[in-house]
């Protein structure tokens, strides 16, 4: 899309070349020297796109400071800038006076922190098995974990909101006993548990690939020094696959810190129930004003966590979705 | 533990992993299914909790759920056709126009982050960003850009200039199904075509350089470098990522949820989450299992058409 003005101005400046022998104005050398040297041309293209995009990209960033920086009295038709040439600081306080904001951001980290941990554990014996060993159901399995994600979200949540709220009994097998299911809602496991099962598949594509590249000579000289099959895995296989792994965990943070419908629905919004971000951001609509200010204040720090977590893990994500993505 | 076969070996080490996927993905679904087998008080209160095998896929289908819904689920726009179809229409036209634009936004992001250039780090962080933005985040950036009265997009005084022309006047765009639909679509590529940009630029970057080399050698221009070369060999990975953004965006619903709610632009999520919200659970049972119907057949089109083709990528 945005190379198509670009493309329009070559197209004219090839035309006006036509008449160079009239006039040499600054701009008829610059045509004529980018005919002779198209790759100039091309680098003046290629400028032009990337600021296109990086204005697009970051546009709704500089909206939301300029918002945040507004006094909430002159919230009207705000342009480009802040009006008056004041600029009101004190929102980004007032946010964390109006709501427990800092409590809802760290609910936030601990449920990220939580799931990156279980699914890390549970997605590295998994990714070993599908990357390294043969076996009978190894394709159906894939496929069935992949299918699982087919689902829209909500077809989860009636079971599971009956099941963590304590309203589901388990039997026992053989015994005419029954156990209930812990009561999870309002806990972090009430998040923790779907979002793992949630984000596990990609997890286990990519430490799959990661586990598979490794080989063969490097396990089984660990085998023959004595080591178990286990351990074998955590010594050697995943501290060879370092980079993967901690691919796995940056991704799957950013997809719970991301996450909006079971951290929205399996808890209820108040800070004491480890609802993350989004209640936070949902509950500074008050019940008399829409503090728009407020609401753009408080969506540039929880953007913040994760701007830095990209600007850090920048090449882990690029390679992390390669992985994961596109190799199974 | 180190005397089993490799078969024991393998699902011993996938107990965990499955005992979570049985837990919280195959057992909710199953017994979703189940309840979209009963009906409940959209299918008429007479037969309320009865077992009604497919009655709710089959109404659904064939449109006869119109009148259900009491809380304003349907616009008065999309009033004409039943609740199944105006959700099952918004959401491909969300789909269809969200993926083809992600796409080429994506690829053009790609081959701007392929390049060597100063600062290419910087660029693409500011590219990547949106991707990692919260999505309560999204709806509420993209809810305060299209608010009237605070946002220079929604100019609310008579003023004649060209800015406010092409804008709505004092009108709240997001209550307006057509305008909100095409809010939320550009919410969506705002944020997703950096995904498809990262998935792109993993398949340029796998592209063997010296096949360029080559081709310059040989006098080819930059443009029959990218038609010979570049197209073809990233073709596959363009319609792999095209497949990931069409499952996602089919289930959309957070952008929605937060922009607008769902009675303005109610995709097929949408029609789940309100009927299960009207403890309507046969309904959005039957919804949900559809919509992964229709996933599932997009997939299963995709895997048959492309993968084959090159050779099985699945």
């Amino acid at each position: 899309m945005g190379s198509e003005p670009q493309s329009g101005d070559s197209t004219t400046t090839i035309g006006t070349s036509g008449d160079r022998e009239l006039k040499r104005g600054p701009f008829s050398r610059w045509v004529s020297s980018s005919i002779k040297n198209p790759e100039r041309t091309y680098r003046a293209m290629f400028y032009v796109v990337t600021a296109f995009f990086l204005l697009t990209t970051l546009f709704p960033f500089y909206w939301l400071l300029v918002l945040a920086l507004t006094p909430p009295r002159a919230l009207q038709n705000v342009g480009l800038y802040p009006p008056g040439g004041t600029l009101n600081v004190e929102s980004f306080a007032v946010v964390f006076q109006r709501v427990p904001f800092h409590i809802f951001m760290f609910n936030s980290f601990v449920l990220g922190i939580l799931t990156t941990v279980i699914v890390l554990l549970l997605a590295s014996l998994a990714g070993y098995v599908f990357g390294r060993l043969r076996f009978p159901g190894r394709g159906p399995l894939m496929l069935a974990i992949l299918a699982i994600s087919y689902f829209p979200p909500a077809a989860f949540l009636l079971p599971l909101y009956d099941l963590f709220t304590g309203n589901v009994a388990i039997p026992i097998p053989f015994t005419g006993l029954a156990v209930g299911f812990p009561e999870l809602y309002n806990t972090p496991g009430a998040m923790v548990l779907p979002f793992s099962a949630l984000f596990m598949p990609l997890s286990i594509f990519i430490l799959t690939t990661f586990y598979g590249q490794i080989p063969d000579g490097l396990e089984d000289a660990a085998r023959v020094e004595g080591t178990t099959r286990l351990g074998a895995l955590f010594r050697v296989i995943i501290p060879l696959s370092a980079p993967g792994v901690a691919t796995a965990g940056v991704l799957t943070f950013i997809s719970v810190y991301n996450e909006f419908f079971f951290s929205f629905l399996m808890n209820n919004g108040e800070p004491g129930s480890w609802a993350p971000l989004v209640a936070g951001i949902i509950g500074l609509q008050g019940q008399y004003d829409t503090p728009y200010h407020l609401m753009a204040a408080a969506s540039i720090i929880g953007v913040l966590p994760v701007a830095i977590l990209v600007i850090v893990a920048q090449e882990k994500i690029v390679s992390g979705l390669t992985a994961g993505a596109l190799k199974e | 533990m180190e005397n089993l076969s490799e078969t024991a070996y393998a699902y011993l080490l996938l107990v965990p992993a499955l005992i979570l996927l049985l837990v919280i993905a195959v057992y909710p679904l199953v017994t979703t299914f189940w309840m979209s087998l009963f009906a409940d008080a959209l299918s008429g209160s007479a037969n309320l909790g009865q077992f009604v095998g497919i009655t709710n896929y089959v109404e659904l289908l064939t449109n006869q759920r119109s009148y259900a819904l009491p809380s304003a689920f349907m616009p008065t726009s999309l009033t004409p056709n039943g609740i199944f179809a105006s959700a099952l229409g918004v959401t491909l036209v969300f789909t269809l126009v969200s993926v083809f634009f992600e796409t080429i936004i994506g690829f053009g992001q790609a081959l701007v982050l392929d390049q060597d250039f100063r600062g290419r780090r910087w660029v693409r962080v500011a590219i990547i960003i949106p991707w990692a933005v919260p999505i309560v985040i999204q709806g509420m950036i993209f809810y305060l850009l299209f608010q009237p009265g605070i946002g220079f997009l929604i100019g609310t005084s008579q003023d004649p200039s060209l800015l406010n022309q092409l804008t709505w006047i004092g009108t709240t765009p997001l209550a307006n199904t057509v305008d909100a639909t095409s809010i939320i679509i550009v919410a969506d590529i705002w944020k997703t075509s950096a995904f498809m940009a990262l998935l792109i630029l993993a398949g340029l970057q796998s592209i063997d350089r010296s096949l360029y080399d080559v081709a310059k050698v040989a006098g080819a221009s930059q443009w029959q470098q990218f038609k010979m070369i570049t197209m073809p060999l990233i073709m596959p990975t363009v319609l792999v990522a095209m497949l990931f953004r069409t499952i996602a965006a089919m289930r959309v619903y957070g952008i929605i949820e937060t922009t607008s709610a769902c009675t303005t632009v109610p995709s097929l999520s949408c029609l789940v989450v309100t009927s299960f919200n009207q403890r309507a659970y046969g309904t959005a049972a039957s919804v949900a299992f559809i919509t992964a119907a229709i996933i599932g057949v997009a997939v299963s089109v995709y895997i048959v058409k492309f993968a084959d083709a090159e050779g099985g990528g699945f």
